[in-house]
């Protein structure tokens, strides 16, 4: 008897299953070892039943501070997936999700995430988020490598998940 | 002179290839590949940190090229002879109590990123 309750366990694990194939069939998933699952064009492996909205974006390389998961269901059904939420991936009629740029994004100054409209930002309007000023503060951004200083007269693009730090000004001409 | 091996190793990420430069009683921190702020033309170029007191500054950064950047600097040191390289620095004066030398270099390169 134990041995055939191992041997089906051990048939699960092994058990690889389309969501989308059992989606449009209209069928229920079954318990499965490896979920295969779409975002945006790719089809990505889930091995749990219930992951979060941040891991399923992790999956296709995107992260929630820039991206949003919606969830497509069969008959044209979309909702949005939190990024700490769990999604059943054997919930009926789910076909599997896209991705989304977020309008409000978020970025992060001195290790703390701000929410920032994503486009075109001034240094100014950075700093302001953790209550300092271009003439008292550096803001330097880590991008492709260490932080380096950004000039207060230039754009800085915002497309979600960049890192920047402040310091205190120093130095000047003399 | 010797610099710590942890600030040394910081400096390190700003820039392909580290070494030390030693002239003249200075021991100067060649930054081969070295990133420059946005806005500076070009972006990387050959940089000179002397992290001690030099032509009146208490320190200086030097650069293997006059550097275009989106405030315009007062390029007072023209083809400074260090290494058998000529170098170019701007003025800019850093006071900072007892910086890390990354914390310095940054001081300097925020001169490429600050009006005054």
């Amino acid at each position: 008897m134990a041995s055939d309750s191992n041997q089906i366990e051990t048939d699960i694990q092994e058990l690889e299953v389309d969501l989308r194939e059992f989606a449009e069939r209209g069928e229920a998933v079954p318990h499965a070892g490896v979920y295969r699952v779409r975002i945006d064009d790719e089809t990505v492996k889930v091995h749990t039943r219930c992951p979060t909205g941040e891991e399923l974006l992790r999956k296709v390389g995107k992260r929630p501070c820039g991206f949003e998961l919606i969830a497509e269901f069969r008959h044209h059904e979309n909702s949005v997936v939190e990024p700490h939420e769990k999604v059943d991936l054997r919930q009926h009629g789910l076909k599997g999700f896209i991705t989304a740029h977020k309008e409000t994004v978020t970025i992060f100054i001195n290790d703390k995430p701000y929410p920032i409209e994503r486009g075109e930002r001034t240094v100014a309007e950075i700093l302001s988020k953790v209550g300092q000023t271009p003439e008292g503060y550096t803001l330097m951004e880590e991008k492709d490598g260490p932080p380096l200083p950004l000039p207060p007269n230039l754009p800085v693009k915002i497309c979600g998940c960049e890192i920047f730090h402040s310091q205190a000004q120093s130095g000047g001409s003399s | 002179m010797a610099y710590p091996t942890e600030q040394t190793d910081d400096l390190k990420r700003y820039c392909e290839k580290l070494s030390l430069l030693p002239e003249g009683g200075v021991s100067f921190l060649l930054m081969e590949g070295l990133r420059l702020p946005a806005g500076c033309q070009p972006l990387v170029c050959d940089a000179l940190l002397c992290p001690v007191a030099k032509d009146g500054y208490p320190s200086r950064l030097y650069l293997s090229v006059q550097v275009v950047s989106t405030y315009t600097r007062n390029w007072n040191c023209s083809n400074a002879r260090i290494g058998e390289r000529n170098w170019f620095a701007f003025s800019w004066k850093v006071e900072l109590l007892n910086p890390t030398l990354t914390q310095l270099l940054i001081a300097h390169l925020n001169g490429f990123a600050k009006e005054k």
